[in-house]
């Protein structure tokens, strides 16, 4: 059995942008799936745990029940906009999907409005676009056509899994500095996953970091860059090469492998990669316990 | 500027002049005619020293992995001439190449696609050698092939495990040791380090450059992810649709870029310091790069410019000298 994502919490707030960052296999994509419940089970199963929205626990619901919330007052966008787009829908037909299916609106109807979420999000002439097919647009404006289909009704979060990872750094820029435009004019709160440090630092408010499975560190971005308290996040900002840095600067990486998750070690996940391990970190897991205001890291050392 | 003789500077291994990869487009299935090309690379030019690293820096569709494929003869370059270690080998046939090719080995991206998987890692690091008729020698081969082993870091004892049974770090140093099985003087890599987890791409970048310093490796080297390549190159030529835009040091390229694609590009990456972020002016190039089937007219980068001239749509600027050792292709930019 692999535990992929094992005993984690976090909160966000209205209005605010939280970084789940991580390597791959950290779990962070099954996290954000799992909120909205979209972990296929079988194989996958949610074991525990509660996921509060506006104070109602969305792992109680039934299957109507998070369906009222999916795409209408929690909305996601992915990685790849292609696979995620229907190639034999027109993008008007998609955008409006979500507005018929929630609200019953007529198809008539929901043209205009379609239109209007388009240029939203900077599509220029959306209005005669309406009836193009995905194929013939861009990579950038794919992503731009998810992000008008998840603000289509107005949600009050929005989940992006590497909504930019696919695209060219000019274009990236774009899309984040919308996204954060718009969660700014709805008060919509942001959960941005994501393994690129750069974009946290210049987005984020908050950020969790993952590590096979579990948070290690959580704080404000400004706190946990200027005073990272777990040794894999201090190995993470020390490892990137920065367009800051001084010339020639070697590389620390961190030594060794990702962790195999269907064979997790007794202790810390992170122990055997770790410049820091003590034998306590060997047999016993630490849990995630606050060190100061508003910051959390899971770690025995003194970092 | 094509004189009739091949001959590079003293120090300078590669040079690539004029540089034109056009991939014809046809129309018709019965009487097949040729209706366009895509100009993949038009016009490119650079040359690399012996042991520096030339960075080739641009977005998708640049042309970047196509000029490497073309320098290293794996497709054909529709005009313009590659000089290799003092030779002319643009049109060069096959067994000619031969010989060269143990000169001129290559990374690719993608560690999981580029390795047999049918192949023990001692085979796959030892399989140049044999096609080379370098392997002549049981005892000296299993020695190389186990030198190149512990020279990218692997432990002996991974020599008969399949790739498989690696992660995307480890597959990319059995990738290297095999590119480095030949001895050769060019290694180029094309995006090496793109398709691995942060913690792990340190190691690779690491890894390369003391390769580099041990062995006196010239590396050219491509990727898109302007803070690797900042970090790992002497020289840096940036492209846009198939040209090259800016030429220049590592240092004044990122210090101080004259090009505006140069500075969009260098402003869009994002640098890993909330407080520092906060600071920057946050310039968002708008547009998407045009596609290679119709370039825009005059300079190809005009309709994204934030600082155009009325010029800018109608002539195209040529890549010129700006001062020591750096060429801008731009109206705003008159030579020195």
């Amino acid at each position: 059995m692999v535990q992929a994502v094992d005993a984690v919490s976090f909160d966000v707030d209205p209005g605010e942008t939280l970084a789940i960052v991580g390597e791959s296999g950290s779990g962070k994509s099954v996290t954000a799936l799992s909120i909205l419940r979209l972990v296929p089970q079988p194989p996958g199963h949610l074991d525990s745990g509660s996921i509060h929205f506006k104070g109602e626990d969305l792992l109680a619901l039934d299957d109507a029940g998070i369906r009222a919330i999916r795409g209408n007052r929690i909305a996601m966008i992915f990685q790849e906009p292609m696979s995620s787009l229907n190639p034999v829908l027109t993008v008007g037909t998609q955008v409006g999907e979500p507005i018929r299916e929630h609200r019953g609106t007529p198809w008539r109807e929901t043209a205009s409005e379609v239109a209007s979420l388009l240029t939203r999000v900077s599509i220029p002439d959306a209005a005669s676009r309406l009836e193009s097919y995905p194929h013939q647009y861009s990579g950038g404006m794919r992503q731009r056509v998810m992000i008008a289909m998840s603000l289509a009704l107005a949600p009050e979060l929005i989940i992006a899994d590497e909504p930019t990872t696919a695209l060219d750094v000019t274009v990236q820029a774009q899309i984040l500095a919308l996204l954060k435009r718009l969660t700014r004019e709805t008060g919509a709160a942001l959960i941005l996953i994501t393994h690129d440090l750069g974009v946290v630092a210049r987005y984020a408010d908050r950020v969790a970091v993952m590590y096979a499975g579990r948070i290690v560190e959580s704080a404000t971005a400004r706190e946990l860059y200027a005073r990272p308290r777990h040794p894999y996040t201090r190995g993470l900002l020390d490892s990137v090469p920065r367009l800051d840095s001084d010339r020639r600067r070697r590389l620390v990486p961190i030594e060794g492998q990702p962790p195999d998750l269907a064979n997790l070690p007794p202790g810390c996940a992170f122990a055997p990669r770790c410049s820091r391990v003590m034998q306590r970190c060997l047999v016993e897991r630490p849990a995630l316990e606050q060190v100061a205001d508003r910051h959390h890291r899971a770690c025995f050392a003194d970092v | 500027m094509s004189d009739s003789t091949s001959s590079t500077g003293p120090d300078e291994i590669l040079r690539v002049e004029d540089l034109r990869v056009h991939f014809p487009l046809h129309s018709g299935v019965l009487f097949r005619k040729q209706v366009g090309a895509v100009r993949a690379v038009d016009g490119v030019s650079f040359s690399v020293r012996r042991g520096e690293t030339l960075g080739l820096v641009g977005e998708s569709g640049c042309g970047k992995s196509t000029t490497a494929l073309a320098v290293l003869r794996m497709v054909e370059p529709t005009a313009g001439r590659i000089v290799f270690e003092g030779r002319d080998i643009t049109t060069l046939d096959r067994a000619s190449m031969r010989p060269l090719r143990r000169r001129m080995q290559m990374v690719y991206q993608d560690p999981f696609g580029s390795l047999d998987p049918r192949m023990k890692v001692r085979d796959l690091v030892g399989e140049p050698l044999i096609v080379h008729g370098m392997a002549d020698d049981r005892a000296a081969y299993r020695d190389r092939v186990a030198d190149l082993i512990e020279m990218v870091g692997l432990l002996p004892d991974m020599a008969d495990r399949y790739p498989h049974e690696f992660s995307g770090g480890q597959r990319q140093r059995i990738a290297i040791a095999r590119a480095l099985a030949l001895e050769p003087a060019l290694l180029v890599c094309d995006e090496p380090v793109s398709a691995l987890d942060v913690s792990i791409q340190a190691q690779i970048v690491n890894l390369l450059m003391d390769l580099q310093e041990r062995l006196g490796l010239t590396y050219l080297f491509i990727a898109h992810d302007l803070s690797v390549v900042r970090h790992i190159s002497d020289r840096i030529a940036v492209m846009y649709l198939g040209r090259i835009v800016e030429q220049a040091s590592r240092d004044q390229l990122y210090r101080d870029p004259k090009h505006p694609y140069t500075e969009a590009l260098l402003a869009a990456v994002p640098i890993p310091d909330p407080e520092l972020e906060a600071a920057r002016p946050q310039q968002v190039l708008k547009g998407e790069v045009p596609s290679v089937l119709h370039p825009p007219s005059g300079c190809r980068f005009h309709p994204r410019c934030p600082k155009a001239l009325p010029e800018c749509s109608t002539t195209e600027p040529l890549l010129r000298p700006i001062g020591a050792g750096r060429e801008v292709s731009c109206h705003l930019h008159v030579p020195a």
